[in-house]
């Protein structure tokens, strides 16, 4: 994918709020907004505790190239988000990016799967919308451990998002719940089962944690599916700097989340 | 804009500025010109660490966050002399036309792999203005800090790379025993030392009870370390006569400043380039108003100028 090159710009926090159990909808203006692309992701610095000196990578759901906002979902784990989620609107900070190798368009003619675990769903959303645009069909399968952590909000907006698909089957969007609190009782592997059983895509988009990438990967490939994964590291720089990040590759060696990725080629990742 | 020479010479290599990078944290320079131009700013670059064959480096996960510092057990990835020249020589070599100097950093796991990476080198890389030998890699299982953990090691190292090439040659030192390391080093003819590597650390999940990154140890670095690295500084700068490159913890020209009055010719970026990959425009010109505030007309006056 063709991107512009990683640099530092402002940003401004215009919303942060939040937005589920957990989960915390941030809304910033910032030039990045201009080239991002979706899948690809941005690092964020908390001001005002030197304490924690590494910034915050951050995937988003959407950013709008006209007026220059950026909508991001992330979820409090730790020190580092705790403060994030203490930025109020009007606060301003620096980001770097865009960051890394976002999505691809499907290589082949067909109905994507979307597959999003956890906090791993804006970058499935951007995925979503990139289809969209490009007029490729799609379903979705949204996981979490329990109802109160779902992103209502977006599940809703997967729903009834439309923009001139080509396919004429309705659009499924099954969310799933580990303890049975909301729609389907399991995991998003019993989700995507439970399409597949129904009907046939040519791509796999997956963001969720490792272990549920690693099944939906393999259920892809028994079924002889494209599969793209969206990988998370702890990362040090976000940009190939220090090579903290590294993803194990089927071929042998590593590559690097944020400069090789953080999308990969199912296929090729080592799970 | 400044009135005061910022010109340095480390061991050999004319620096515009005592502005460097620290091995590791820069990779290669190029990741950074989106942030400013990498060779019109800096004095030089130090580049990843290179062995004569590609090394995978060590398995996830590699890094953890500490206060005011991280720690790191990277093992050195890299892809050979061979791979590194193929991707970065020509746009190392544009850095050398614009003035900054370009730092190879030399790696291996016994001594015949040192000299065969550095005969590589010598072969492939015109571009070098010189080598940093790295004797204190903390993340490897053999060679790196163990070849440089007494003096006798260390010179064993400079024995092998030193009748190699004609270039200046830097050793990249591990945090202990400096003064007697460097005298050592010195004597076997290093044009130039360097220090500190990464404090090897530990960090505990006490939930699994395995350790926070791939290794029981690891290397820390960060602002954490800087007085420690200040004082591996000036404890080596007293014992030897070659010129100093400070590294630990800089992120400001207040922290270069205080390498440099500590005996350091050059001061290297690092972990701050992973946070804050902007900083250097910014370091050199607040290293320029000190020297500036102190009223001398050259920046070598304040090296070693510290007044204990």
């Amino acid at each position: 994918m063709e991107t512009g090159p990683v640099t530092q710009y402002d940003f401004t926090v215009i919303r942060n709020e939040p937005a589920a159990q957990g989960i915390w909808r941030l809304v910033i203006t910032s030039e990045v907004a201009r080239t991002i692309k979706p899948g690809q992701f941005m690092n964020l610095r908390v001001p005002g505790d030197n304490a924690h000196i590494l910034r915050i990578p951050l995937s988003f759901k959407h950013a709008d190239t006209k007026a220059e906002t950026v909508e991001l979902l992330y979820a409090v784990v730790g020190e580092g988000t705790e403060r994030l989620a203490k930025m109020r609107a009007g606060d301003t900070s620096t980001l770097v990016g865009p960051c890394g190798r976002g999505w691809w368009l499907p290589k082949a003619e067909g109905r994507a799967l979307l597959v999003a675990g956890g906090i791993g769903l804006p970058p499935v959303f951007a995925a979503a919308r990139q289809l969209a645009e490009a007029g490729v069909g799609f379903d979705v399968v949204v996981g979490n451990h329990t109802a109160e952590r779902h992103l209502m909000q977006e599940i809703d907006e997967l729903r009834s998002m439309s923009a001139g698909e080509v396919c004429d089957c309705e659009r499924r969007v099954v969310v799933c719940t580990d303890d049975g609190t909301l729609g389907l009782d399991g995991f998003t592997t019993d989700g995507m089962a439970s399409l597949l059983a129904e009907r046939t895509y040519a791509q796999v988009y997956t963001c969720g944690p490792t272990i549920m990438m690693a099944g939906i990967a393999k259920l892809a490939r028994e079924h002889g599916i494209a599969c793209q994964a969206s990988m998370e590291r702890m990362m040090g720089c976000g940009f190939g700097a220090c090579s903290c990040c590294n993803v194990a590759l089927v071929a042998g060696g590593y590559a690097l989340c944020c400069q090789d990725g953080p999308v990969f080629d199912a296929e090729e990742v080592a799970w | 804009m400044s009135t005061v020479s910022m010109a340095v010479n480390l061991g050999g290599i004319q620096m515009r500025n005592p502005l460097n990078t620290a091995s590791g944290t820069y990779g290669n320079g190029i990741q950074f010109e989106g942030f400013y131009d990498v060779g019109a700013t800096l004095g030089a670059i130090t580049c990843k660490g290179v062995a004569a064959e590609p090394w995978n480096g060590n398995p996830a996960p590699r890094l953890t966050e500490l206060p005011s510092a991280m720690m790191n057990s990277v093992g050195l990835q890299n892809p050979g002399v061979h791979g590194f020249v193929e991707r970065y020589g020509s746009y190392l070599t544009g850095l050398r036309e614009k003035g900054c100097q370009v730092i190879c950093q030399i790696a291996g796991h016994s001594l015949d792999e040192y000299r065969r990476a550095t005969e590589l080198y010598e072969e492939l890389a015109p571009f070098a203005s010189g080598f940093e030998v790295n004797i204190s890699c903390p993340n490897i299982a053999a060679g790196g800090a163990a070849m440089g953990a007494t003096p006798q090691a260390a010179a064993e190292v400079m024995s092998v790379v030193r009748p190699l090439t004609q270039r200046p040659v830097i050793v990249k030192m591990a945090p202990h025993d400096v003064a007697e390391i460097g005298r050592a080093l010195e004597a076997a003819g290093a044009d130039a030392l360097s220090l500190i590597n990464t404090i090897p650390g530990m960090a505990i999940d006490i939930n699994t009870r395995r350790s926070r990154v791939c290794r029981p140890t690891a290397g820390v670095s960060g602002p954490a370390i800087h007085a420690i690295a200040v004082r591996m500084v000036w404890e080596c700068a007293q014992a030897v006569k070659i010129p100093l490159c400070g590294i630990g913890g800089v992120a400001s020209g207040a922290d270069a400043a205080e390498m440099i009055l500590a005996g350091a010719t050059a001061v290297s970026l690092g972990t701050v380039n992973l946070y804050d990959p902007a900083c250097a425009p910014r370091i050199l010109k607040e290293l320029e108003q000190w020297a500036q505030d102190q009223g001398v007309s050259d920046i070598n006056e304040l090296i070693g100028a510290f007044e204990c």
